[in-house]
């Protein structure tokens, strides 16, 4: 395909087969079979009006939308090529295979796996190149995981061009939040061939986007707008073929190739922009001028000091040592929140312990950690097969950490950065260790470059790391450190990354040090500074330096640090005065309730104390709660100040290296069908401070999910919630999935539409009004 | 009409909070206080809707739905014509709550309760606007999938006639939930002659089987 052309697409395809006939309802791929001839003519008008590219009249040929209409996605989709290539008979024409949004949201939000959204893509790209399409285009997505798993099915199982359009709202993103560098990063990184917009807003409103878009990539530009904004109440579009084509024009003075037309456009629009744009050119474009990486909702830009936390990860760290041992990644993703909060930019994410399956952790943490924060990852690992799972998986642009000089590592990690488009951390080391001049880290650096860009990759995303040794121990390698880092960024004009942290190791009041170093390291030309974001020390040389080098602008964001900022250590040493565990929990107190833990942690046993401060102390919450002398919002922040004590309680424990105490395990899901959950999560904080083991299997849970963790884990508790009238009828197939199972256990459920009795009928053994008596049952039943 | 969110009444959240008329304590007014204007500060309302002639047997002219269920047809019994609507927070809010409840769940609970009374008020001011725009003629009340005997299942026919996802970025589970969960579909009618306030007591509310006033045989007051 070449784009120093402009290539047509076509039109509006559903009204046109609205208007040709097709009921509202009707799976429109179906007439691909039932009535061909009506699709191509369809298509044919087109072709006639000047459409050099025909999208496949294929957008809701996937498993799940068409399931039901009696032909499988193969016969949909081979169908439509057919229809297509029929039309453009006598004519150049290419043959685009569309593939439009599942029809399900996918993971965090929805319930599709992106695996499971991979496969559907899949079996639509393998029908899609065995029936000859000349080039794949995914359009009208707005969830950018979703698009990243049909390029991925796209590329992984054919050699056709790959095209992307994406679905944005007047305010520069999608429906998901999606912004415009964050889709310019990731697609351009996925190696798609040419990127856009489609449907959405009409030509005027889109070009604002376009303008955006170019200063983020390279590649060709892609617009296929609606015809203007519709009418609410008829439906019907406003804007005329010629003003369509008009708009369009300017289109191409900014550089955009590719255009066509979406909703409410039809031949006589396609027409009109093929007068219009007959003899010009797409105008020539100047190169990106910005780059950085992203998660699907924020880009972090370079340019500017971007921190990067370092807290999720293991070494050194017992409690988060025994949370990785524990599968329990609610405790990592509250460091990623916490991280955020503090000011982190980028988030790195370590999650190697040995005998550990490192793939799957990895997995399932950015998986977690996305759905929680919007910041971009840094996957971690030595373990190529864990930075790809990691990689996969992530919605977004990363970073890989690391790479180093050695020949077989960089062989073996580089593709993998080229292949999933993220930037990569190059260190200075190699087969003979860490050079200790500046001059010869540099050269490895030259060497790290040089690989890279032989793979593929852009020097934008090449960072070097020249490494930062204790100064305790070598001395004269600080400086060292300072100088090569200089160079690379001087001299290579690379983006450089550092830890500093490691700099005061074995010296006393070690942040003075640390804040000393990564000052002087910014002034040397750091950009990623790898630190602990919730040492405010750290966070406050950064703002400080953002200041001085002109990065914050007005002081704005240093002034809005320091304005709001209490005053020092206020918090640390609040007056706990004569209160009790028991006051500090009623009131919802978290950080008394952790210093009085703390102190009563001195004299009793974790044991003890659980027993006889913090149950008790929730006790008697719950007994209000019941006379309703407090209400649901006081018990969860009584809840949760408990928790401030229970945590003192299980980092005490781990750093004995000791097994949790536990009073027992608790199974507790949403059933499936059902997708409200704030119930169960409210039970489940409540659960938890009575010292239960929780097991979430979140919402929307399938029957046989709730059984194989119940079998494995060998739980004697299971609880159920479903809010929906329509949703207890899969509570009652997951009760007697139980039963089935002959797994010996006690059911408890809860939800908005149960009763006591509708609980008996459909075989619970017991029901839960609200989270308290859910803690009742579970003292009766696991004591 | 654009959607409208201008305040989220307290009562309201109240309501869906389950609070039982106990005394209700300053710091949990604060908090009332705060989470609607985090909401308020959040949300991105957004609407789309159309109107449709009423053929015989209710049928939506130029379309092949029929509402379904016995009291959706005696509810527009009057009417000649219907407005179909969907409505949303958007996934602002939806991330708000569910982000929320990792870090503070009591917070979380009370935007929850913010997002339901928001989206209500939204559409409660849509059909203000309407209701002027259509003056001389009535309006009847909302009527959603789910009230009475009209099924959930309608959500399908609705989000395909209103092309709801892709217009306010509304998504259909299998199981006709809607994603993100604060939003609304419903059928206005419209009519010559004025329509009666049928959305008042229990067996008009959409929370009929859902609610916790009813079942201890108390009701919510309105």
């Amino acid at each position: 395909m070449e784009y120093d052309r402009i290539v047509l697409l076509d039109g509006a395809m559903g009204t046109m087969l609205q208007a040709a006939g097709l009921p509202m309802g009707q799976v429109p791929e179906l007439w691909n079979i039932t009535q061909p001839e009506t699709v191509s003519a369809i298509q044919r008008q087109y072709v006639e009006a000047g459409s050099r590219v025909l999208y496949t009249n294929t957008f809701g040929a996937n498993r799940y939308k068409a399931s039901g209409c009696g032909h499988s996605v193969a016969e949909l989709v081979s169908a439509g090529v057919r229809c297509a290539r029929a039309a453009g008979e006598g004519f150049e024409i290419k043959v685009a295979l569309d593939i439009g949004p599942i029809g399900q949201l996918l993971e965090p939000l929805g319930a599709l796996s992106f695996e499971e959204a991979y496969d559907i893509f899949r079996e639509i790209v393998l029908a899609g190149a065995e029936a000859g399409a000349d080039l794949i285009v995914i359009e009208t997505m707005s969830d950018l995981y979703e698009m990243k798993a049909a390029v991925l099915a796209a590329k992984e199982n054919c050699d056709l061009p790959v095209w992307t359009t994406m679905t944005f709202e007047k305010t520069g993103r999608s429906f998901l939040g999606v912004t415009v560098p964050a889709m310019a990063l990731t697609l351009t990184g996925l190696g798609v061939d040419a990127l856009g917009f489609n449907c959405s807003l009409g030509p005027k409103e889109l070009l604002s986007l376009i303008r955006e878009l170019r200063e983020w990539t390279d590649l060709p530009l892609i617009l296929k707008p609606n015809a203007g904004l519709p009418d609410p109440a008829t439906g019907k579009y406003h804007i005329t073929p010629e003003e369509f084509a008009f708009e369009l024009k300017e289109a191409i003075s900014l550089g955009v190739s590719v255009l066509g037309g979406c909703c409410g456009t039809t031949p006589d629009f396609i027409r009109a922009l093929a007068e219009a744009v007959r003899g010009s050119s797409p105008a020539p474009r100047a190169p990106k001028v910005r780059c950085g990486v992203c998660s699907a909702t924020a880009a972090a830009e370079l340019g500017g000091v971007r921190v990067i936390g370092e807290r999720i990860n293991p070494t050194g760290k017992k409690r988060f040592q025994q949370a990785l041992r524990e599968g329990d990644i609610d405790y990592i993703v509250q460091r990623g929140v916490e991280q955020q909060d503090a000011g982190a930019d980028i988030l790195d994410v370590n999650v190697g312990l040995p005998g550990l399956d490192e793939p799957d952790m990895m997995r399932r943490t950015v998986k977690a950690l996305q759905a929680a924060v919007d910041l971009p990852l840094q996957i971690d690992s030595s373990d190529p097969t864990a930075i790809e799972a990691g990689l996969r998986a992530c919605c977004g642009k990363a970073i890989v950490n690391s790479v180093n000089g050695k020949r077989e590592v960089l062989e073996r990690i580089l593709p993998l950065c080229k292949k999933y488009g993220a930037a990569v951390v190059g260190l200075c080391m190699d087969e003979t260790g860490i050079p200790q001049s500046a001059e010869a880290r540099v050269a490895i650096a030259r060497r790290i470059l040089e690989a890279a860009l032989a793979h593929g990759i852009e020097k934008d995303d090449v960072y070097i790391d020249c490494l930062t040794l204790t100064v305790s121990a070598q001395q004269e390698q600080a400086a060292e450190t300072l100088r090569a880092l200089r160079t690379v960024k001087e001299e290579m004009g690379l983006h450089t990354v550092l830890g500093v942290s490691n700099i005061s190791f074995g010296l006393p009041a070690r942040e003075t040090i640390t804040r000393s170093f990564l000052t002087q390291a910014l002034y040397a030309g750091l950009d990623l500074p790898i630190v602990n974001p919730n040492q405010s020390a750290m966070m406050d040389a950064v703002a400080a330096y953002r200041v001085l080098s002109g990065e914050d602008r007005g002081s704005e964001a240093y002034i809005r640090r320091f304005a709001s900022a209490p005053a020092p250590d206020a918090a640390a040493h609040m007056p706990t005065g004569e209160m009790s565990i028991g006051e500090a929990i009623m009131r919802g107190l978290k950080q008394e309730t952790a210093a009085l833990t703390a102190a009563a942690l001195k004299s009793m046993s974790e044991l003890e104390v659980v027993d006889t401060l913090l149950i008790p102390a929730l006790d008697r919450v719950g007994e209000r709660y019941e006379r309703e002398e407090i209400f649901l919002p006081q018990l969860i922040n009584a809840a949760n100040a408990a928790c401030a004590g229970f945590e003192l309680v299980k980092t005490s424990i781990a750093k004995r290296g000791e097994k949790n105490v536990s009073k027992g395990k608790i199974v507790l899901a949403t059933v499936q069908g059902d997708i409200h959950d704030i119930g169960k999560n409210i039970v489940r904080v409540v659960l938890e401070n009575y010292g239960y083991t929780v097991i979430d299997l979140g919402r929307d849970v399938p029957p046989a999910t709730v059984v194989e963790t119940a079998v494995r884990e060998n739980v004697r508790l299971v609880g159920l919630s479903a809010l929906m009238t329509t949703t207890v009828a899969s509570m009652a197939e997951t009760i007697a999935a139980l039963h089935r199972s002959g797994h010996d256990c006690k059911i408890m459920v809860g939800g908005a539409v149960l009763t006591e009795d509708y609980a008996a009928q459909i075989g619970a053994d017991y029901y839960a009004k609200d989270a308290k008596q859910s803690a009742d049952i579970a003292k009766r039943v696991l004591g | 009409m654009e959607a409208r969110l201008e305040s989220i009444p307290h009562t309201e959240m109240l309501r869906y909070l389950s609070y039982h008329g106990s005394f209700l304590p300053e710091e949990i007014r604060a908090d009332l206080e705060r989470c609607e204007g985090l909401m308020l500060r959040t949300a991105r309302p957004r609407l789309v809707w159309r109107m449709f002639a009423l053929l015989p047997d209710s049928l939506l002219e130029g379309t092949d739905y029929h509402p379904g269920g016995e009291d959706i047809r005696a509810f527009l019994y009057d009417c000649d014509s219907v407005i179909v609507m969907a409505a949303t927070l958007g996934i602002e809010a939806e991330n708000l709550i569910r982000r929320t409840a990792g870090k503070n769940l009591a917070d979380s609970v009370i935007l929850d309760a913010a997002g339901s009374a928001a989206i209500e008020a939204v559409c409660d001011n849509f059909c203000e606007d309407l209701a002027a725009a259509f003056a001389p003629r009535f309006l009847t009340d909302r009527f959603s999938p789910g009230y009475g005997d009209m099924p959930l299942s309608d959500q399908r026919a609705i989000f395909s006639l209103l092309d709801v996802s892709r217009r306010i970025g509304v998504s259909l589970s299998e199981s006709c939930l809607m994603i993100p969960q604060k939003s609304v579909t419903a059928l206005i009618g419209v009519s010559d002659r004025p329509q009666p306030k049928r959305g008042r007591g229990c067996e008009a509310c959409g929370n009929y089987e859902n609610c916790c006033y009813r079942k201890e045989g108390k009701s919510c007051g309105i």
